[in-house]
């Protein structure tokens, strides 16, 4: 069966299409849905959001795609540009942790890997990323993958780390586009996803 | 005078994350007593308290409470601003964390004084951990009949909905914040006297009350005591009154969160957090990164208080408190301060998205060893202006600091230039 030509490829699972249902019932009209949207397509389309899940997000909520993208592309933690690796290793390099040797972390991870921040490893595993203060302080130096932070950091938490993550399957970066759109919905709300998955399961 | 833990007096217990041991140490008492008083009186008693906004600025609380019309002809709307950007502060995290409940009946407790129908939490999006508490907290009290539809069979409606961030320093500003919560890019929008206020007119055109984390977890403890009470916590300063809780980080043997009573010296803030580590203190940036820098003998008579702190140069801030050690340069540090400024500016207006690019440039210049003396002039025209003449304060935020090290660290900028290295890297 054709769809119109406006109507975009659909790739949402239905549970994402429950939980963005849930999501509609929060906010007075469907505009205020475009971040958590966003938030479930970049899980949906492994980690990133590339212009068809732009498209996507834009016809469920009945807004243009160049407004999503608009959107999108002001937040940091939308990864508009391009796919990163599987795990996205966030440096914060900010003030503090910047005093309390953020450059040697930086190194050492550079040197580990073999690549320079913002870059990713050729087998697609590992992104690095510097970020600003992620308002853990008291933990400097500190990094976050996916939904974790850690820190205080050291070469021998970070080989440990990365030796945890390579065993890791699930992407972290998926694994925090999840997490967060877990938090925006109620109890009633996430059991309604759930079994909106079985039922296609079954 | 010293350490006072109120509000995180049981953080260290995890069963005060839950409702039954939240309930145990005298969870929603506040509410209750509240929702047996009338909304004026819930605000006199905030009023009484002398509550101020803990998210930066320190605006009276029972002002913005009070500012919703009492006529109700639209929904109303309250906001939690958990999205704890500024950097050195770690306050909120740990209180979502560890003390869900408390930002819960305190949002509860002002939906109640305001007629609030629905009230958002605004959590930057890293807040993983601090916004799944939230959320195990939000779904008991649901099941509690602690929210949704009549509250304690008091015929109160509140819905309390998270919703978060997605990477954006700016957000934390609470015109942009609303913007984003409305779906749209973080910009700022225009402000009082040029458009209504937010309580008048805020998310969606309707009346909008929005207040920090900590904040509104003040709340429950001023209602179930009486704002009397609350008020005699602090009295020994001007005007602020009750606890603050300073994220305390930098070179320190325990960095973390004090919460303290106002009147408290700084000193004794350092003290707490186990001393300096490395080295002698040389400076610290008291109220996080957008507050000006104090140096080590400014630090020994500093006052934690709104206006004891101004009369040292500085600002309580939103209790971000880095101490620095005396192996700091304190170019490098102002340096990597611009960064951040430069990097979160939104760009919608000139004074801000140039200056914070050209501060950068010439610290960067200084900093690489190609400074020159006039460079420091330059410095301050750029400083004079953004500050003032900024949208919205993000840009007064990236100018202070820098305004402020060039005024008590000049000769360090100036060593700095004629040598091409700090002073500090010498020693
Ligand atoms: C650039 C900028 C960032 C801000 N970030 C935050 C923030 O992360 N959290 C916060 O509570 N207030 C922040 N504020 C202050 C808010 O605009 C607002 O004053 C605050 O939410 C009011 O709450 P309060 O009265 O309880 O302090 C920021 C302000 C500016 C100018
Ligand atoms: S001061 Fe101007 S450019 Fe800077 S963040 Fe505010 S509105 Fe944006
Ligand atoms: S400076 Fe790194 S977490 Fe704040």
């Amino acid at each position: 069966m054709s769809q119109s030509s406006d109507t975009p490829t659909l790739r949402f699972s239905p549970k994402a299409v429950a939980e963005l249902e849930s999501l509609k019932t929060h906010y007075p009209n469907l505009k205020a849905c475009i971040l958590p949207a966003l938030w479930i397509a970049q899980r949906e389309y492994g980690g990133h959001l590339p212009p068809e899940a732009i498209a996507e997000v834009a016809f469920r909520l009945k807004r243009s795609p160049a407004e999503v993208q608009g959107v999108a592309t002001f937040y940091s933690m939308y990864n508009t540009e391009h796919k990163p690796g599987r795990h996205m290793i966030e440096v914060c390099t900010c003030l503090t942790c910047h005093v309390c040797g953020a450059s040697n972390i930086v190194a050492y991870l550079e040197k580990k890997l073999g690549i320079k921040m913002g870059e990713t490893t050729p087998d697609g595993m590992f992104t690095l990323h510097g970020v600003e203060c992620l308002n853990a302080c008291d933990r400097a130096p500190l990094i976050q993958v996916g939904d974790e932070y850690h820190g205080p950091m050291d070469e021998a938490k970070i080989d440990a780390l990365l030796e945890r993550l390579r065993n890791e399957p699930e992407s972290k970066v998926v694994a925090l586009a999840d997490a967060i759109v877990q938090v925006h919905l109620k109890e009633e709300e996430r059991e309604k996803a759930r079994q909106a998955a079985a039922s296609v399961q079954s | 005078m010293g350490e006072y833990k109120l509000l995180l007096r049981h953080s260290g217990d995890p069963s005060y994350a839950t409702l039954d041991g939240y309930q145990r140490q005298g969870g929603y008492d506040g509410l209750r007593k509240a929702l047996a008083m009338d909304r004026q009186q819930v605000i006199d008693e905030v009023k009484t308290s002398g509550l101020r906004g803990r998210g930066g600025a320190g605006f009276p609380a029972w002002i913005k409470w009070n500012g919703l019309p009492k006529e109700k002809t639209k929904p109303h709307y309250i906001i939690c601003n958990a999205d704890e950007g500024e950097p050195g502060t770690f306050k909120d995290k740990q209180l979502m964390e560890t003390c869900p409940f408390l930002v819960v009946e305190g949002m509860t407790i002002a939906a109640y004084a305001t007629q609030a129908d629905v009230g958002y939490i605004y959590i930057r999006g890293e807040f993983v951990d601090a916004a799944r508490s939230m959320r195990r907290a939000i779904d008991e009290a649901y099941r509690a009949g602690l929210l949704g539809r009549n509250i304690l069979g008091s015929g109160m409606n509140f819905d309390l909905h998270i919703h978060t961030g997605a990477g954006s320093y700016e957000c934390g500003e609470e015109s942009a914040l609303m913007s984003s919560l409305m779906g749209e890019r973080g910009m700022p929008r225009l402000k009082f006297p040029h458009a209504p206020l937010p309580t008048i007119s805020g998310l969606w055109d309707s009346p909008t009350l929005i207040n920090n984390v900590e904040t509104y977890a003040c709340a429950p403890f001023i209602l179930a005591n009486g704002g009397a009470w609350y008020a005699s916590i602090g009295a020994s300063t001007k005007n602020s009154r009750g606890t603050k809780i300073f994220s305390v980080s930098g070179h320190v043997n325990k960095p973390g969160n004090y919460e303290v009573e106002f009147g408290t010296p700084l000193m004794e803030l350092l003290e707490m957090a186990g001393g300096m580590k490395g080295g002698e203190l040389k400076a610290c940036v008291p109220g996080g990164s957008s507050v000006p820098i104090l140096n080590a003998e400014a630090c020994q008579k500093a006052i934690i208080g709104y206006e004891e702190m101004m009369e040292v140069g500085s600002m309580v801030g939103s209790g971000g408190c880095m101490f620095l050690n005396e192996h700091t340069s304190i170019v490098d540090f102002i340096w990597r301060t611009s960064i951040f400024y430069k990097d979160e500016s939104c760009g919608k207006c000139t004074p801000c998205r140039e200056g914070t690019r050209w501060m950068f440039l010439i610290l960067d210049r200084i900093r690489s060893g190609q400074g020159r003396m006039e460079d420091l002039q330059l410095l301050e025209d750029v400083c004079r202006q953004i500050d003032g003449r900024s949208f919205c304060g993000l840009g007064d935020a990236a100018a202070w600091p820098v305004a402020g090290a060039l005024k008590v660290f000049r000769h360090e900028f100036e060593e700095f230039i004629r040598s091409g290295r700090s002073l500090a890297a010498r020693a």
